[in-house]
């Protein structure tokens, strides 16, 4: 068991490492309240952070997928925006129960994803491209639904008030994204999916060759995306209180960023949700450290892309990718 | 190789938090949670609300710029409220997003006060410094009667406004404070209304279509001072500067600010919309040191109008 | 003229080169022969500048050299041919041979006319006529290889190392080759000359070494010793060279295809029975590898009929064809047959994972019993299934592939160039798991271009030129000579 463990952290370890140093970093930076206590460490604060994080780390749960098959989703920020506005409308606005809001905002989602799949695997158009397009038409379609104006929740007793206790409440949130994470890593390890799915992203032709539905399991990746990016969209409204169709923008590089720096290749193939849940933490605590010493929140975007470029050169060096010709 | 790299951070950790950890001479720590540093108005209050606090030695001030987004406010100030600071001063970027996080500030203890802009329930601050945005807009409405009775012997003339983001409260109020006391005056025509978006660039696109369309024009009021210096400079353009004043509200300080452009006789007359700072610092400081204040529930900051006559005064 | 001395050589744990000597003397033709993972691409790789050594020294004329890079050995007269062909399939032939020329790039302005006539001298030597212009993916596996020569041509080299040049090449640009590599020597270039094939290398080879396990084994002229002797030395122990059994085919037709034409191939018919190797042989871009692609749903079939088991069959992807029971072992193994990334194990059972599988959970323990055994059963020599598949030798890499085929329980497999750049050893494993499977009643369509082979194991031999099939002919009674005259063209396809 313990030499398992040994095995496992040896191959899989460089994430753990960068997760362990900003936690051993945050610790020692951390300022003291105003009564005395670490604040870092304050169960409080690290929920704060998970709970900050939970829309990112859903959505970077299914870009992982997205990238390890060689794809790019970029319209996740935009999708995000299109949910939070679907929902909101849908509670206040259309006066529809909790359940069909939710159920419309994500349906929302999958089909842009289903939109996304469909024109990458069958018209062939990059990824890069396709889901730029539709970054930039879903963002359009939102700013359209709405009139561009941020549609409100209610408070209290009302559909809209329940639902936004209910998605931003840190328990739901963040079980929902543990929960999540959970799913992600058995799809990904332990089925067919996740097999063909590492197969088509490493090495498409040899997966044409061997027979696997390259396009279904590809599609099924960006359908995927497009639900995530649409549930982190209704946690986004809840805790928002809004439906606001200006929202989301960069969300698609900070998701990317995450599984980038827990040792997903970008160019496919290679990936793991483990690595992308400790990316995706380890950004939040960045900033968390950073705003807890009130360092300047722009000085904050530099520190992270130092981090970005260091953690990706850190695994290339621990995988000895390097030095050949 | 990773062990080394451990080391330098452990070393460097060290370092930083031993240097940090001498005792402080902080009594007090005040969390400022600005919406957005980047308009000139924003920046001028964090300027003040540093100049006024750093006068109270036993205070530590901490502004946190939430860059006009309202998700990252409410993650700025749920990290604010573990650092359990005695006072939070935040100017919201929106009422209904920032509601419930200020809510839960004023649950753990700390002394909430919203600047400038509220949120909407009033149980989730301490108190509100606000500016009546109605009031202003008839102080300036009631300058350009009087200007247009001296011009033509009574109140008659020919209006161009250029508003601001539609349906932000700003706008409304400012609109019809001016608007409900010109209607008294029948002889006071709103040629057209234009907008520009607090934009100068914008306004000036704006007029210089205007002023195609529109023959005489005694009065322009931009509803901010940046969208008036876009008209004025439009109607140069034409040579029609002279035939026009412009008149406008914010009244910012600075090289680039309404009071300097008053002075400058660009802008005939700008109505200053109050900072709010100087009242939260002296409320917030109350709080801190009076253990029995209670404060109102809100203070309306007054305006004042600047003209030629008093820009000098104002101009620093 | 260059001579290394004590060169050493790791990849990670792995002991790549132990101490390797060697000299190249001016003017001849060396072969450096082995088993794949003997270390012979590596030493080339290093002599080249391509890799760095741990260890050793390497001097050139006599002065010792280091070199930092392949343009650092290209500068001193060192040109090398890639097994994996390094050239841009974006970029013209022209284009391709100027690249990295320093001659022909020394202005750092590029003038079309001026390559072109660089060019066609060039081409001209390796015995390629096609059009400098052309965009590289315009053309065929063989046709890269010859660009690859006469890229190297180019250099001006004094020492041309060629790493499997044959490998890709049809029988008479191979001929064609041998002339070129015959002028060359006569031009004083010295020519080292990476090869498994013992006739090729007995045909224009001074001298031969070889190498085993990473050791330089032996050293000699090849008029002292023979290819019983070098193959000997090769595995370390004695192969007997018998090819395949040929069972006797039962008479019973597995696959019918009728008038079948594509884009590339016109008007083919033929049977394939039960327990029958067809072989298939046929210049580069004869249509050889199209007749696959057709049968497993990669390229749009636009006339004609195929009959699986008397039922029509049409697949429109790969995907169909699997279902009704044809596989493919690819002719690019890197590019259409491995995901690198993964293991053995998994690159084994991808063909058939649901076959291990309850819903769409994998069982792990079916998959890993179901791996062993095939492997086993296809000899494939490895240390641990968990292993990345690129660990493995080229040879013990396509048995995986064809194990993977295997477990879907294929009625018809198609090997496109199975043995095509892997040792002895291997080749003669697959020969007889070949003849082993066709025994058990599989039909197999095996396209070659090494025409012994398929004479040796075939029991018919389809002879393809310009997309048509030109004859079908009986494997124990036809000649090389034949299949090579109907494969340039020589005779009117059966009607």
């Amino acid at each position: 068991m313990t030499s398992n463990l040994w095995k496992y952290l040896k191959h899989h370890g460089q994430p753990f490492i960068g997760l362990v140093l900003i936690l051993i970093l945050g610790t020692l930076l951390s300022p003291h309240a105003t009564d005395g206590t670490i604040v870092f460490l304050s169960s409080g604060n690290l929920s704060d952070v998970l709970l900050q994080q939970t829309e990112i780390g859903i959505i970077a749960l299914a870009m992982t997928f997205v990238i390890i098959g060689a794809g790019i989703d970029l319209s996740v920020g935009s999708v995000l925006a299109l949910s939070t506005c679907i929902g909101a409308l849908m509670l206040t606005t259309w006066n529809q129960p909790i359940i069909v809001a939710i159920g419309a905002a994500l349906l929302a989602g999958a089909l842009v994803g289903a939109l996304n799949g469909f024109i990458i695997t069958r018209i062939r158009l990059q990824p890069f491209v396709m889901t730029l397009a539709a970054m930039i038409g879903v963002r359009g379609f939102t700013k359209w639904m709405t009139g561009n104006v941020n549609v409100d929740l209610a408070f209290g007793d009302s559909p809209s008030g329940r639902f936004a206790e209910l998605f931003s409440s840190k328990p739901f949130a963040i079980a929902l994204w543990v929960l999540l994470a959970v799913v992600a890593h058995l799809i990904l390890t332990r089925t067919v999916y996740g097999r063909y799915l590492r197969a088509i992203g490493e090495n498409e032709k040899a997966a044409a060759y061997t027979g696997l539905p390259v396009r279904k399991v590809r599609l099924a990746a960006y359908i995927g995306c497009g639900l995530m990016a649409a549930l982190a969209g209704l946690i986004h409204a809840a805790r928002s209180h809004q439906g606001n169709p200006n929202d989301g923008v960069g969300y698609e590089l900070d998701a990317i960023a995450a599984v980038v720096i827990g040792g997903t290749a970008l160019a496919g193939g290679r990936g793991s949700i483990i690595g992308t849940v400790i990316g995706t933490l380890v950004l939040g605590l960045l900033t968390n450290v950073l705003r807890l010493h009130m360092v300047d929140s722009n000085l904050e975007l530099m520190i992270k892309a130092v981090i970005i470029i260091a953690a990706v050169w850190l695994q290339r060096r621990g995988s000895g990718l390097h030095g050949e010709l | 190789m990773w062990l080394r790299i451990l080391l330098l951070f452990v070393a460097g950790g060290f370092t930083v938090s031993c240097s940090d950890s001498q005792p402080s001479p902080y009594r007090y720590m005040v969390v400022f949670s600005q919406c957005n540093n980047s308009e000139p108005y924003r920046a001028a209050q964090n300027a003040e609300m540093k100049r006024l606090w750093a006068t109270q030695p036993d205070v530590r001030l901490v502004v946190m710029d939430a860059q006009q987004d309202s998700v990252r406010q409410i993650a700025q100030i749920e990290t604010a409220i573990r650092l359990k600071p005695q006072l939070l001063i935040v100017a919201p970027n929106e009422r209904v997003p920032l509601t419930e996080v200020m809510g839960r500030a004023k649950a753990a203890g700390i002394a909430v006060i919203c600047l400038e802009r509220d949120i909407v329930n009033p149980d989730y601050y301490t108190t509100w410094i606000k500016v009546d945005n109605y009031a202003i807009g008839q102080i300036l409405g009631q300058y350009v009667v009087d200007y247009l009775t001296k011009k033509n012997g009574e109140p008659r003339g020919q209006i161009v406004e250029l508003a601001g983001l539609k349906g932000v409260e700003a706008e409304i109020k400012r609109k019809n404070g001016a608007d409900d006391l010109w209607k008294k005056y029948p002889k006071i025509e709103i040629v057209t209304e234009a907008v520009a978006n607090w934009s100068q660039s914008l306004a000036k696109d704006r007029m210089t279509e205007i002023l195609s369309a529109v023959p005489k024009i005694d009065v322009v009021y931009g509803r901010n001072d940046p969208m008036a210096v876009g008209a004025y400079l439009a109607a140069r353009e034409r040579g029609r500067e002279k035939e026009m004043i412009f008149v406008s509200i914010d009244g910012l300080a600075g090289d680039s600010g309404g009071v300097h452009q008053v002075e400058e006789g660009i802008l005939s007359a700008t109505c200053i919309y109050p900072l709010c700072v100087d009242k939260a610092v002296e409320v917030g400081a109350r709080i801190l040191h009076e253990p029995g204040f209670v404060s109102e529930k809100s203070y309306t900051m007054p305006s004042t109008l600047i003209t030629a006559q008093n820009a000098s005064t104002y101009y620093k | 003229m260059l001579e290394c001395r004590n060169i050493k050589k790791h990849y990670g744990g792995v002991v790549a080169l132990n101490g390797v000597s060697w000299k190249l003397l001016p003017g001849e033709v060396h072969a450096l022969c082995g088993e794949n993972g003997a270390g012979k691409s590596t030493l080339a790789r290093i002599l080249c500048g391509i890799t760095v050594p741990d260890s050793g020294d390497i001097s050139l004329e006599g002065r010792p050299v280091t070199w930092l890079g392949p343009q650092e050995a290209r500068g001193a007269g060192i040109g090398i041919i890639l097994q994996e062909l390094d050239l841009f399939a974006n970029l013209s032939v022209a284009e391709n041979l100027a690249i990295g020329n320093a001659r022909l790039e020394a202005s750092g302005w590029i003038s079309p006319a001026a390559l072109h006539d660089a060019a066609r001298p060039l081409l001209h030597d390796v015995g390629l006529d096609v059009d400098p212009a052309l965009p590289l993916d315009h053309l065929s596996v063989s046709q890269w290889q010859l660009v690859a020569i006469a890229r190297v041509l180019g250099l001006d080299a004094k020492i041309i190392f060629m790493d499997e040049p044959t490998s890709a090449l049809t029988d008479d640009a191979v001929e064609r080759l041998f002339g070129l590599i015959r002028r060359l020597k006569e031009r004083g270039v010295a020519i080292v000359y990476v090869s498994h094939k013992m006739n090729e290398i007995f045909r224009i080879c001074d001298r031969v070494s070889v190498m085993r396990d990473g050791e330089m084994i032996a050293t000699e002229t090849c008029a002292n010793t023979s290819i019983d002797q070098v193959i000997r030395q090769m595995v370390g122990r004695e192969v007997t060279m018998t090819r395949g059994q040929r069972t006797s085919e039962l008479k019973l037709p597995l696959l019918k295809i009728e008038s079948l034409s594509t884009r590339k191939l016109r008007d083919v018919s033929f049977t394939l029975n039960k327990g029958e190797i067809l072989g298939v042989a046929g210049l580069v871009a004869s249509g050889r590898s199209e007749l696959g692609r057709a049968l497993f749903g990669t390229s749009p079939v636009t006339a004609g009929s195929m009959q699986l088991e008397n039922r029509p069959y049409r697949p429109a992807t790969p995907h169909d064809a699997v279902a009704s029971g044809v596989a493919l072992v690819p002719e690019d193994r890197q590019k259409e047959g491995l995901v690198s990334g993964m293991s053995i194990r998994q690159n084994t059972t991808l063909a058939s994972l649901s076959r291990y599988s309850h819903g769409s959970w994998v069982s792990t323990d079916e998959e890993q019993i179901a791996s062993k055994n095939i492997l086993s059963r296809c000899r494939t020599k490895l240390a641990d299934e968990e292993l990345p598949v690129s660990s493995l030798s080229g040879g013990n890499q396509q048995k995986v592939l064809i194990g993977k085929w295997l477990l879907t329980n294929p009625k018809v497999c198609f090997f496109d160039d199975p043995t095509r750049g892997i040792d002895i050893g291997a080749k003669d494993d697959i020969y007889r798991l070949v003849a082993e499977l066709a025994g058990e009643g599989l039909g197999v369509i095996w396209v070659s271009s090494e025409l012994q082979e398929l004479l040796a194991n075939a029991h018919r031999i389809l002879v393809f030129h310009d997309g048509r099939c030109m004859e079908i002919l009986d494997a124990a009674t036809t000649t090389q000579e034949e299949i090579m005259r109907l494969a340039t063209g020589h005779r009117t396809p059966l009607s």
